[in-house]
């Protein structure tokens, strides 16, 4: 029986947004992160432009 | 609806330290105690960061351990965080509605930093009111819906037609609708796409015919939407085709509606002829001319100006991969941009830009104070690297004149209650972190109808709408906020103050009672109705009067 | 397609998951302290850490490289003040087979390193730093809690730290040569490293290994904005703040963009400066002087600065290659995941799609829209029953 499930190679901004579009879509997803935290290079960052928000 | 009588409330106040953001500025321990001295507060706890893992397990743990019935936490934006501790206090079995923030973070301690001692009084009366307001707060519950799970996609160009393909390979039933008498949109203008290097026939010929194979997705080209009603997980769209109408259901739209190129009429001696955009140097290159020798290429005619202050981000890599076609076809003409900066962003782009200084096509760099003058047979220009006026000889010159939004955008705005910036292009519902979705909820965005977008870009973006709406349709129910306003029947007068200013056209007028009515579906609780209305009939659940005057008072007693 | 065995190691955290409440006393009393990489070493972080205050999962781990005990020595201090008990030395990695329909490499990018350009001093002169150290510094939860320190004053004073010790140590061994160098060392720092504390007049460095034909020869496309960003947040920080962007092209593509870098030079006090810096050297008071050429005036220009920073090009991840190998995936000349010309999620391997950054250098609004439109292929192939779809 073919899997239903997605994997994702990467937890950052990027892998977490492909995350949650297909975790609202019910579909399961194992997102892998090397880093202890997920958040990659975006969670380093203080704010964003252009409307200046935090990136947490 | 139960409540519990006012000698049983007891609420939870959970004062965050937002790292150094707030505990930086306010002397915590103050605020502590003195919510502990509040009426109805049984339990305070300060947390270093609420909203992390650790602080929301505090929440939800001190609900049942301390028995509390209402929770307040004050913090930063409610737009930030508010759902989250909602679902915390939901988890731990308190109605989500039972629950009130209090912004010590944006409206006191970021905007008082310098202010010391005012500001941890200001954030007292803050935490004070936000109390007061939570021991009147009532259980509030949301609605469940039913929904249709089909789509409408609105603009069959790139964008839309791989938004389209993608619901139907997901298994969704598309209308994709079509002004034009074919798919394709601005690409059919074009002469070569990059970087594929191919006819863009191709491109549009692939997506069509994959499209036309999709029985769940059904082409309606000569047609346009002339009306939508309902509201998320609800639409109904009527198209309009060849004078006859037909209505469709549908759970959710996506506006891929593209952007046209301006023509630059008044500037730069534009005639259509000499003095040409690259959208009809595309057509002649697909005909096989120019034959022009010399040509002038001018960038940013029209944009980065005082109309439209924005950067169109496709004109310079479409006028250098024009002038690398223009130089294959004839090593010997000699071809100039004149720009201000070369937008060649990312990597095919540079290499793109490289490839054409290779075969000899010159850059010269123009201040906006000082552009160029388009004359007879040449170009003046003032050299900004040389420092002096320069003349190009000029049998043709071509403008990159920005997109710039379609006619229909307004029309399209205002029929999905959707709005556009002040350049017509529609304003997504987060810049960041929701570019493809609206504020309003069910409508998905994508494409040159957002800004201008490369191919790759469009393509890219008509599946990630595809994704968002995908994320409705996939549902069996929908729910609604709890935070919605209610109009009395029986003192409603029907003066039709609350439609007028009802931003989400979620109230309507019920001409056989007389009395107005709200949507409770569109509505998202901004309470305008309830301020408005002279009879007291409009009330907003959630934000009660009561619950007002309370913080009111609080706020001036302290 | 649809049908991808993928196995997966779990590191070992040494800290129970499903025990940790994450409240910080196993950080707090460790006595082992090491440079902390999220911060670029502008300050430490403990053995046992968390990489950000609000990471997710919300859980400590051990880092088997500083650990006493993991490393064979004597301590367990953090195991003794954890009440959860959720402190396991012994904790093991396994692997985990799992089976899926449809892959997404989102595996991001990695900060060029500004080393192997030694003209810009970056590694060598203290006040020349990346792009992310600068986010660091400007960050509210970062070692300098946003306020703009000089590095030369964080590493200044940490280092006259180290030279107390070792100044102790030389006296306590009667080693006059060593004594006399490191006093004198201490002189200079004492001297030096206060002159200037808050860092006011910056200078940013645009394609620093990007549009380099020894480096990147692509542009890295967010750094303009980053850099107009940057400028104007540490103006918000600090209101005597004034910068200097140095330029080839201001690349401002994005919505709101061009309006953004408009603001930057009409509120915050920003210059934009079209023209290379060939040289970045150093004065007597540690401050960077930058040698550029101005190409308004034509000519080359040299100017003081209290802190430069560099615009570091997005490079492909290091470990792009073996994952690469792994599953079959083409890359592209400069390393990034090669896509489809006209399906810019698709990779070489039906099923297996890529977004982000691991396909080029991308913003963040691109990112997130991009995430999306991988998710819909993967859910495409998901919902079809993993039946091959036309690539």
């Amino acid at each position: 029986m073919a899997s239903k499930e997605v994997l994702i190679i990467g937890g950052g901004i990027a892998g977490m947004q492909a995350a949650l579009d297909l975790g609202e879509m019910g579909i399961k997803v194992h997102l892998v992160e090397k880093n202890p935290s997920i958040g990659g290079k975006m969670a380093q960052l203080d704010k964003t432009f252009p409307t200046n928000d935090c990136t947490i | 609806m139960k409540d519990q009588s006012k000698s049983d409330i007891r609420i939870g106040v959970f004062v965050c330290d937002c790292g150094s953001n707030i505990a930086g500025y306010l002397q915590m321990k103050e605020l502590v105690e003195y919510a502990k001295t509040l009426p109805n507060v049984a339990f305070v706890q300060e947390n270093l960061y609420t909203c992390s893992e650790g602080g929301i397990n505090e929440i939800k743990e001190a609900i049942p351990r301390e028995k509390l019935n209402r929770v307040v936490v004050a913090s930063c934006t409610p737009r930030t965080h508010e759902p989250l501790f909602m679902s915390a206090c939901e988890e731990a079995g308190l109605n989500p509605y039972l629950f009130e923030m209090a912004n010590i973070r944006d409206q006191c301690s970021w905007v008082h930093m310098r202010e010391g001692d005012k500001a941890t009084e200001r954030a007292k009366g803050q935490i004070g009111m936000a109390v007061a307001k939570a021991a009147r707060l009532r259980e509030l519950s949301r609605i469940q819906l039913g929904l249709t799970h089909r789509a409408v996609v609105i603009g069959g160009g790139v964008s839309g037609m791989s938004a389209a393909m993608a619901l139907g390979n997901m298994g969704y039933e598309v209308d994709l609708v079509e002004k034009q008498e074919r798919l394709g949109g601005l690409l059919n203008d074009l002469n070569r796409i990059l970087p594929a290097n191919e006819p863009p026939s191709r491109l549009v010929e692939d997506l069509a015919g994959r499209i036309k194979d999709n029985p769940k997705i059904s082409v309606h080209t000569n047609a346009t939407v002339s009306k939508v009603e309902g509201y998320v997980g609800n639409f109904v769209v009527t198209i309009g085709k060849d004078g006859a109408e037909s209505k469709v259901k549908s759970g959710a739209i996506i506006v891929a509606i593209g952007a046209r190129v301006l023509k630059p009429e008044g500037l730069f001696g534009y005639d259509g002829d000499k003095v040409i955009t690259h959208l009809e140097l595309e057509t002649l290159l697909k005909h096989g001319r120019p034959e022009a020798k010399d040509v002038v290429m001018i960038q940013c005619v029209g944009s980065r100006c005082r109309e439209r202050t924005y950067c169109s981000r496709i004109c310079c890599m479409t006028a250098v991969k024009n002038s690398i076609l223009l130089k294959e076809a004839n090593p010997d003409a000699k071809v100039t941009v004149l720009y201000r900066d070369m937008q060649m962003y990312g990597v095919e782009n540079e290499d793109m830009f490289r490839r054409s200084k290779e075969l000899g096509v010159r850059y010269v760099t123009f201040d906006p104070s000082m552009p160029p003058a388009v004359e007879e047979g040449h170009v003046r220009v003032y050299h900004l690297r040389m420092g002096k006026d320069i003349v190009l000889p000029a049998d043709l010159t071509v403008l990159s004149t920005p997109l710039i939004a379609q006619e229909d955008a307004g029309e399209i705005s205002t029929m999905l209650k959707v709005p556009v910036n002040e350049n017509g292009f529609f304003l997504e519902g987060h810049v960041k972190l929701k570019p493809l979705d609206f504020a309003t909820d069910g409508v998905y965005l994508c494409g040159s109808a957002r800004f201008p977008s490369t191919i790759r870009e469009a393509v890219s973006q008509g599946l990630g709408a595809a994704s968002r709406a995908a994320g409705v349709l996939s549902k069996e129910a929908l729910f609604t906020s709890g935070i919605v306003a209610d109009i009395n029947a029986e003192t409603c007068c029907g003066c039709l103050g609350c439609v007028e200013v009802c931003p989400y056209g979620a109230i309507n007028f019920l001409p056989e009672r007389g009395v107005c009515q709200v949507n409770k579906v569109l509505c998202k609780g901004c309470g305008g109705c309830a301020a408005t209305c002279p009879s007291g009939s409009a009330r907003l659940d959630g934000f009660s009067s009561r619950q007002i005057y309370a913080q009111i008072e609080q706020a001036l007693a302290s | 397609m649809g049908d991808f065995k993928a196995m997966v190691h779990r590191k070992a955290r040494y800290v129970d998951q499903s025990r940790c409440t994450a409240c910080g006393a196993c950080a707090e009393k460790c006595p082992t302290k090491v440079p902390n990489e999220f911060n670029f070493g502008l300050d430490d972080r403990k053995a046992i850490y968390k990489d950000y205050a609000q990471g997710i999962p919300s859980v400590f781990t051990i880092d088997p490289n500083s650990c006493k005990v993991l490393q064979g020595g004597k301590c367990g201090v953090c195991a003794k003040v954890c009440q959860a008990k959720a402190v396991d030395y012994e904790q093991k990695p396994h692997d985990v087979e799992l089976n899926v329909a449809a892959v997404i490499v989102s595996t991001g990018y990695e900060l060029f390193d500004a080393t192997q350009i030694p003209e810009y001093g970056y590694g060598k002169l203290p006040n020349v730093i990346s792009s992310l150290e600068m986010e660091r510094l400007l960050s509210a939860g970062g070692p300098t809690k946003g306020h703009l320190s000089r590095p030369s004053v964080i590493r200044g004073e940490a280092r006259l730290k180290e030279v107390a010790k070792l100044i102790k140590k030389a006296e306590k061994a009667e080693d006059q040569p060593q004594l006399a160098k490191l006093q004198q060392e201490q002189k200079w720092l004492e001297e030096h490293i206060h002159k200037c504390h808050t860092a006011k007049r910056l200078g940013f460095i645009q394609c620093v290994g990007s549009r380099d034909f020894r480096f990147h020869k692509y542009c890295s496309s967010y750094c303009c904005m980053h850099s107009i960003k940057e400028a104007i947040i540490a103006r918000e920080h600090e209101h005597e703040t004034e910068s200097f962007i140095f330029y080839m092209d201001l690349r401002t593509v994005g919505k709101g963009f061009e309006e953004y870098k408009v603001r930057g030079a009409t509120v915050s006090n920003l210059k934009y400066i079209r023209g290379r810096v060939a040289e970045v050297l150093q004065d007597e008071d540690l401050n960077p002087v930058v040698y550029y050429e101005d190409t308004e005036q034509r000519r080359v220009v040299s100017m003081t600065l209290d802190m430069v920073i560099l615009a570091n090009a997005c490079s492909p991840s290091k470990g792009i290659t073996a994952l690469a190998k792994m599953l079959g995936l083409e890359l592209e000349e400069n390393n990034f995941v090669k896509t489809h010309p006209n399906r810019p999620l698709d990779t070489n391997v039906p099923g297996i799609f890529t977004c982000g950054c691991a396909q080029g250098p991308l913003d963040i609004p691109e990112s997130v829209a991009q995430a999306s439109s991988a998710a819909a292929r993967a859910a495409e192939v998901v919902m079809t029953g993993g039946r091959a779809l036309a690539v």
